[in-house]
C-alpha cells in the first residue's frame, strides 16, 4: 500500500511517472483531457519541460503530448515509483 | 453510380497524404459552408465506378465542440455519406481507436485503413489483421500512405463495396457495461418519442452524448417536444450512475471507450520494444533545454531567407515584367482615360496580385514541410511560454515573424493554429508587424530628414514598435473579444516523419492557386478603385490631355539628343500626372480630412499642403511601397537619385517643399506603419477570417491606433523640445 496522496501533475518532474486519479477541470477542458486519454488509472510519464519551463511534454497511452501548467495543474495523479 | 466516402481520422494519422494518394491531382479545395474550415474533396475511379472522397478535418473526437468537430459530425450524419473510411495510425492505435468507437456509433458502414504500418513495424509492433477486422467489424487495409503502398488494394476494396460485391461491414457495438447500457436504453426510449429527433441521428449516439454532458446534444434535445421527458430521464440516469460507479457521465463514457480500445489493442498487437525511437533521439536535441531555442531561431532564419530573399528573385522578375509592360503600353497608346486605366489601374493591379505568388508558395511550402515532419508542434512547444504571456499561442510565433517579410502570406500561415480564437487574434495583430514594403517608405522619409545614423535608428525603432504593438494588441483583443477562458493547450507531439516531396508540392500549389482565385479578385478590385480615386476627374479632362500631347510634340520637334529629349518627356509626364493627382477625388478627400490629420502631420499650421500626404496614404492602400511613387508624382520629383547625390529629387522636394519637420516626418512614419494594412492583407484577412467584418475591423482599429500613436509621437517630441 502506498501512503502517497494524489498530487497535481504539474508537480511531477521530468522522468517521474504517475497514474491519473481525477481531472478537476470542468467543461471543455475536462472533455478534451478525457478524450486524449486522461482516464482514471491511465499511466503517464513526464518526458521534459520546454526550454522556458512551460509547457511540459509527457507520454500517455503510448503517444507524446504537451500540456500547459494551467491544464496539468488540474489533473491529480498518484506518483508511481 | 457514385459512392461518397468520408475520410475520418485523428490529426497526424496521415489522412491527407492518403487522400492525395487516392485522388491524385483530381481534387478541389474549398471551405465548408459558413465556416473557415478547409474542405478537400476529390474523385477516383475503379473498375468503371467513380467514387467521391471527402477529407474531413482531423479530429480526436466527434464531440462537436470545435468548428472542426462540428463540420465532421454534421457531414458524417448527413445522408450524403455512404461509407466512412477511418484512417488509423498503426503506431498509435489506442488513442486513434477512441474516434473509431464514436464513428461506429454514428450508424454508417465503416471501413478501416491501418496507415503507416512501416512505423509500427520499426517499433517492433506486430498487428494481427484478421483479428482486428473481426473485432472492428469492418475490412482493414494496411497502407503506407507516403509510399503509396496498399493504395491499389484500398481502391479495389472501395470499388467492390460501391458495386455491392462485398459487404464486410458488420455493425459492432461498444459495450458500456450493464449499468450504463441500462440507462442508455431508457434514454433511447425517451428520445424515440420524438420521431424527428430519432430520424436526425442514431438515438444511441444522442443518448451517449447526453450522458457525456455534451452542450450541442442538449441544445438539440432542447428543441424537441420530448425534451422534458428526456431531461427527466437524464437526471435520473445521472443520479443512479454517479454514486454507483464513482464518476460523472463524461468520465464513465470515456473510460469505457478507452477500455474497448485498450482491450482491442492488447488482443491484436504486440507491445512495442523498448529501444529508443528515432523521434526520441531527435527530440533530445531539437527540444533540448539549451539547444532547442537556438535551433528554432536557425530554422526560422532559413525559412525567412528562402521566402523573402530567394522568393524576391522571381518577385522582381514579375515586377520588372509588369513595369516593362506598362511602360510599353503608355508609350505606344495615346494618352487618355483608357490608357491610364490600363497603365495605372489594371497592370499594377494584376501585378500586385501575382507578385505575391512566389513568396506565398515558398513560405507555405516551408510551413507544410515543418508540419508534415512534425517539427511545427515542437516549435509551438518551445515558444508557447513566451507567446502565452502575450495572449497568443505557441504557433502564433511563426506568422508574426514572417509578417516582417510580408503580411499577406503571414496571415495565411496562421492556418496552422487550431484554435479559432488564437488564429483570429494572430491574424488581427499580424498587420502591425512592419513589412518590407513599409521599409521602402521609411528609407525615403528617414533618409530625407535624419542623419544616416539616426535614420537607421528610427527604422529599427519602427520594427520594434510594430512587434511591441502586436503583442500589446494581442492582449487587449484577447480580453476585449473573448472574455471566456482561452481554449486548452493540449497538443500532440507526433513522431517525426520525412514528408514526400509530392505532398509538399501539392500543398504549395493549393495555397498559391487559392490565393490567386480568392484573394486575387479583391486585390484587383481594390487597386482599380484606388486608381479611380486618384485619377478622376482630371484624367477625363480633354483639354489637359490635349495640352500634354502638344507639349510632347513640341519637345519632339526640337530634335534634341535622345537622352535629353527623354528627360524632358519624363518631366512633362510627371507634371501632367501631378496635375491630375493633385486635383483628384483623393486630393479632395485629403482636403476634407486634413483637420483630422493636422495634429499629427501639421501641428504648427505651417503646411498649407498637408492634404497631399493623404493622397499618398490613400494610394498606399494598394501596397505600401506605392506611397513613395505617389509622392514622386505629387511633388513632381523623381524618386531615383541622380549620380553622385545622396538625396533623390523626391527627397530634396520633401525636405524643401513639403513642410515636414523631422518630428512630423517621424509621426508620418509611425502613421504609415499602423494606419491600415494593404489591400492584399485585407483580402487575406477577409478570406481567412471568413467575413468582411474582421477585415473592416482591422482597418478601423489601425486608423485609430495609428493616429493615436502619431499624436503621441508629436506631443512627446514637442515636450522634449524637438520640432
Amino acid at each position: 500500500m502506498t501512503h502517497n496522496l494524489p498530487i497535481p501533475l504539474s508537480l511531477l518532474q521530468p522522468g517521474d511517472q504517475g497514474e491519473v486519479v481525477q481531472i478537476q477541470a470542468q467543461g471543455q477542458v475536462r472533455q478534451r483531457l478525457l478524450e486524449m486519454g486522461f482516464i482514471r488509472g491511465a499511466r503517464l510519464r513526464v518526458e521534459k519541460l520546454a526550454p522556458l519551463g512551460d509547457p511540459m511534454e509527457l507520454v500517455i497511452k503510448g503517444y507524446h503530448l504537451s500540456l500547459r501548467r494551467e491544464e496539468s495543474s488540474c489533473i491529480l495523479v498518484q506518483p508511481v515509483a | 453510380m457514385t459512392l461518397t466516402i468520408a475520410l475520418a481520422g485523428n490529426p497526424n494519422c496521415g489522412k491527407t497524404t492518403l487522400f492525395n494518394a487516392l485522388t491524385g491531382a483530381r481534387h478541389h479545395v474549398g471551405n465548408w459552408p459558413g465556416v473557415t474550415v478547409e474542405r478537400r474533396s476529390g474523385t477516383f475511379e475503379h473498375g468503371g465506378t467513380t467514387m467521391e472522397v471527402v477529407d474531413l478535418p482531423g479530429t480526436y473526437s466527434l464531440a462537436a465542440r470545435s468548428e472542426d468537430e462540428r463540420v465532421a459530425v454534421q457531414f458524417l450524419a448527413s445522408p450524403e455519406v455512404d461509407l466512412v473510411l477511418n484512417v488509423l495510425d498503426a503506431s498509435n492505435m489506442e488513442r486513434n481507436l477512441y474516434l473509431s468507437t464514436q464513428l461506429l456509433e454514428l450508424g454508417k458502414p465503416v471501413a478501416f485503413v491501418l496507415n503507416m504500418v512501416d512505423d509500427a513495424e520499426d517499433r517492433g509492433v506486430r498487428i494481427d489483421l484478421p483479428a482486428l477486422e473481426l473485432l472492428l467489424g469492418g475490412p482493414v487495409i494496411p497502407t503506407v500512405g507516403n509510399r503509396e503502398q496498399g493504395i491499389d488494394e484500398l481502391k479495389t476494396l472501395l470499388g467492390q463495396m460501391a458495386r455491392g460485391e462485398s459487404n464486410r461491414c458488420r455493425r459492432i457495438v461498444v459495450d458500456y457495461g450493464h449499468d450504463i447500457e441500462g440507462e442508455l436504453a431508457k434514454l433511447q426510449k425517451e428520445i424515440c418519442r420524438d420521431e424527428q429527433l430519432e430520424a436526425s441521428m442514431p438515438p444511441r449516439w444522442l443518448a451517449l452524448q447526453l450522458l457525456e454532458n455534451n452542450v450541442e446534444a442538449k441544445r438539440v434535445v432542447g428543441e424537441s417536444h420530448a425534451s422534458e421527458a428526456i431531461n427527466q430521464q437524464l437526471a435520473k440516469s445521472f443520479a443512479f450512475l454517479e454514486p454507483h460507479l464513482g464518476a460523472d457521465g463524461a468520465t464513465l463514457v470515456a473510460e469505457r471507450r478507452y477500455g474497448f480500445a485498450h482491450g482491442l489493442v492488447k488482443e491484436v498487437a504486440s507491445a512495442p520494444d523498448d529501444k529508443k525511437s528515432p523521434t526520441a533521439k531527435l527530440d533530445a536535441i531539437l527540444t533540448h533545454r539549451a539547444l532547442g531555442m537556438p535551433i528554432f531561431v536557425g530554422i526560422l532564419a532559413l525559412m525567412y531567407s528562402l521566402s523573402f530573399i530567394l522568393g524576391k528573385i522571381p518577385q522582381d522578375w514579375i515586377a520588372d515584367g509588369f513595369k516593362a509592360l506598362s511602360t510599353f503600353a503608355s508609350a505606344s497608346l495615346p494618352a487618355g482615360e483608357l490608357t491610364s486605366l490600363l497603365v495605372d489601374g489594371v497592370i499594377p493591379g494584376v501585378s500586385a496580385v501575382i507578385v505575391f505568388v512566389p513568396v506565398i508558395m515558398i513560405l507555405m511550402g516551408c510551413i507544410a514541410f515543418l508540419e508534415d515532419t512534425g517539427y511545427m508542434a515542437r516549435a509551438a512547444f518551445i515558444m508557447d511560454r513566451l507567446m502565452h504571456v502575450m495572449g497568443l499561442h505557441g504557433k502564433s510565433f511563426i506568422p508574426l515573424i514572417m509578417g516582417s517579410g510580408c503580411n499577406v502570406p503571414a496571415i495565411q500561415a496562421a492556418r496552422t493554429i487550431e484554435s479559432p480564437q488564437d488564429r483570429l487574434i494572430t491574424m488581427l495583430v499580424t498587420p502591425l508587424v512592419s513589412c518590407s514594403a513599409r521599409l521602402q517608405v521609411y528609407i525615403v522619409i528617414a533618409g530625407t530628414f535624419f542623419t544616416p545614423f539616426k535614420a537607421a535608428l528610427s527604422i529599427i525603432a519602427m520594427h520594434f514598435l510594430g512587434l511591441g504593438l502586436a503583442v500589446l494588441m494581442g492582449r487587449v483583443l484577447r480580453s476585449a473579444l473573448f472574455s471566456g477562458p482561452s481554449s486548452p493547450f493540449v497538443m500532440e507531439l507526433p513522431p517525426y516523419r520525412l514528408p514526400m516531396l509530392k505532398a509538399t508540392l501539392i500543398h504549395m500549389w493549393e495555397k498559391g492557386s487559392v490565393f490567386l482565385t480568392r484573394a486575387g479578385t479583391t486585390i484587383f478590385a481594390g487597386a482599380t478603385l484606388i486608381w479611380f480615386l486618384s485619377r478622376y476627374p482630371g484624367i477625363a479632362n480633354r483639354e489637359w490631355t490635349l495640352e500634354y500631347q502638344q507639349q510632347r510634340q513640341a519637345v519632339g520637334a526640337l530634335n534634341l539628343p535622345t537622352a535629353e529629349s527623354e528627360e524632358r518627356l519624363k518631366a512633362l509626364q510627371l507634371a501632367h500626372e501631378s496635375r491630375i493627382v493633385n486635383t483628384s477625388l483623393a486630393a479632395r478627400l485629403g482636403q476634407k480630412v486634413e483637420p483630422i490629420l493636422r495634429p499629427i502631420l501639421d501641428p504648427d499650421h505651417k503646411r498649407p499642403e498637408a492634404w497631399k500626404d493623404v493622397i499618398a496614404l490613400t494610394a498606399g492602400f494598394v501596397a505600401k511601397e506605392i506611397v513613395v511613387s505617389t509622392m514622386a508624382v505629387i511633388h513632381q520629383a523623381s524618386e531615383e537619385p541622380k549620380e553622385g547625390e545622396r538625396l533623390s529629387p523626391l527627397q530634396v522636394a520633401l525636405r524643401d517643399g513639403s513642410g515636414l519637420t523631422p518630428l512630423t516626418a517621424l509621426a508620418f512614419m509611425v502613421f504609415t506603419l499602423i494606419y491600415t494594412p494593404c489591400i492584399g492583407t485585407i483580402a487575406m484577412i477577409r478570406r481567412e477570417a471568413g467575413s468582411w467584418r474582421w477585415a473592416a475591423f482591422t482597418v478601423g482599429y489601425g486608423l485609430v491606433l495609428g493616429w493615436g500613436l502619431a499624436w503621441v509621437t508629436v506631443a512627446v517630441g514637442r515636450a522634449m523640445g524637438f520640432a
